[in-house]
């Protein structure tokens, strides 16, 4: 029989074991007390000083495609964003390009929003979904009450009172995009020229946003759940993506000490045969 | 006894915390083995999901763009707007397929005409950007250019030529040109990895997401980080 030596071993250890680890490790680190300083980067900072150059009662677009699907890393963007903008006293809109998105982000914007005293239809309105990204965007270019006609309660858009003065984008001064998908080149291409715009994208798509963060096609960008925690440092607040940032850290540790030991036990195990 | 009786599904917004824990348990079943509760609840949120699109499609689409106008505001025309959409499922049809070639013309010329004004608003900045970098120090420099900052535009110059080189077929790589081409190859695998990176701090917060929300909502532990 074979001689199993430790490095085998190493090398065939059940995955359900590495999966149980996993999962006693989050649970610690989300439970544990250890606060680890953030080191905000310019993208974060960048974003957080564009909101905080606004005055108050500027009108700001949230774009929100995301759904229970990136909830994790979305949701503590979205969150801490709302919070920023109500702190300003901004006026806000929200819009959603994707079915799911539209009550998952009226539900949470009533929530943080009555929380504040802003009040639905005056201060916010949510536009509801709409289904084609670059025809909604053309036609707010052009006249909202005309493009979006109903906010997501049925009222008509020019009624509300925090259209008050707003004809179309170009009235806006900062669009958000909260987003697990491809909305920002959609907002880069067709949005007006003086419209600037920040970005909440999800882990997967921030690497391929710098290029737009280099030629200032957008001023600021938070990634994921880690890049909301930095956010919420410079805001002061305790949100979702500092309750996350502690298992978030150390769980990228153990599967970086898991690569490392399942690299090392390869090496071993193959000088071994030799 | 109290947190007993908060923690049981006795309201109906507990009842909603212990089918979402339910859900979570049943598709991260799969992590020990594929089976039948997993398989269950899987196509339950496909269909779930699919589902769920009609209630916006139908409210925020159908009755907003089409049906509102043409009853309120009188905008009749609209009403072909629709039957003309529909004309896609003559696709099926052998004898009539011809004519879903109308709509789907029409949605072709639309977007290529949408794309010509994306391509400068998009790539014509990223151009101007990657040309106006500065290289050396300004010999009447007024603002201050740090030497972090002229590293960081020679990467980037050095990267953005060695890439373009990769994906030059015009000519062989030969020589000095394949070195470079090379070089290119590396950098693009440095920047895939990067975004793999990422997809890896994604699903890991997904993850997370999850345990937190069996601790704070289903086991209602109050959890605190950072």
């Amino acid at each position: 029989m074979e001689q199993r030596t430790l490095w085998s071993r190493m090398m065939s250890i059940d995955r359900r074991i590495l999966y149980l680890i996993l999962a006693v490790n989050i649970v610690a680190s989300l439970m544990a007390r250890v606060a680890i300083e953030p080191d905000v980067p310019p993208a974060v900072r960048n974003f957080y000083e564009t909101i905080e150059a606004l005055q108050p009662g500027d009108m700001v677009m949230v774009s929100s495609t995301w759904s229970a699907g990136t909830l994790a890393e979305n949701q503590p963007q979205f969150e801490a964003v709302l919070r920023h903008l109500m702190r300003k006293r901004l006026r806000f809109t929200i819009i959603s390009f994707s079915p799911p998105a539209r009550d998952i982000s009226h539900r949470l914007a009533r929530r943080l929003t009555s929380e504040a005293g802003y009040v639905e239809g005056k201060d916010w309105a949510h536009f509801g979904y709409s289904p084609d990204i670059i025809l909604a965007i053309k036609g707010m270019s052009e006249d909202i009450a005309q493009a979006i006609r109903q906010d997501v309660r049925r009222a008509p858009i020019q009624q509300l009172e925090v259209m008050q003065g707003i004809k179309s984008l170009k009235d806006y001064k900062l669009v958000v995009d909260i987003t697990p998908s491809d909305t920002l080149t959609a907002w880069i291409s067709y949005r007006p020229a003086n419209l600037n715009i920040i970005y909440c994208p999800t882990s997967v798509m921030a690497a391929e946003a710098y290029t737009f963060l280099d030629s200032k096609q957008i001023l600021g960008m938070i990634t994921g759940a880690k890049g909301a925690y930095e956010y919420e440092q410079l805001l002061g607040i305790v949100g979702l993506g500092t309750r996350f940032i502690n298992a978030i850290q150390f769980s990228h540790v153990l599967i970086i000490t898991f690569i490392l030991l399942g690299n090392f036990a390869m090496f071993m195990q193959r000088r071994t045969q030799a | 006894m109290d947190w007993i009786q908060e923690f049981l599904p006795l309201s109906v917004e507990r009842i909603n915390v212990w089918i979402g824990a339910l859900c979570t348990f049943a598709i991260y079943s799969i992590l020990y083995r594929e089976n039948p509760f997993y398989r269950f609840f899987e196509h339950m949120y496909i269909g779930l999901a699919a589902g769920y699109a009609l209630g916006p499609y139908l409210v925020d689409v159908i009755y907003r763009y089409w049906w509102e106008p043409i009853r309120a505001d009188g905008i009749w025309w609209l009403a072909f707007v629709v039957p003309f959409g529909m004309y896609l499922y003559f696709i099926y049809n052998e004898k009539y397929g011809w004519v879903s070639r109308l709509v789907i013309g029409s949605l072709i010329g639309a977007y290529a005409g949408l794309t010509f004004q994306a391509f400068s608003s998009r790539y014509l900045p990223q151009l101007q950007g990657a040309l106006s970098k500065v290289l050396w120090y300004p010999p009447n420099a007024t603002g201050e250019i740090y030497l972090s900052t002229l590293i960081n535009n020679w990467i980037f110059v050095i990267i953005l030529l060695s890439v373009l080189t990769y994906f030059t077929f015009s000519f062989e790589h030969r020589g000095a040109v394949k070195r470079t081409a090379l070089v290119g190859r590396w950098f693009l695998m440095i920047g895939l990895g990067t975004i793999f990176g990422n997809t890896v701090m994604a699903r890991m917060a997904l993850l997370i997401g999850r345990v937190y929300y069996l601790l704070d909502s289903w086991l209602m532990i109050r959890v605190g980080g950072g």
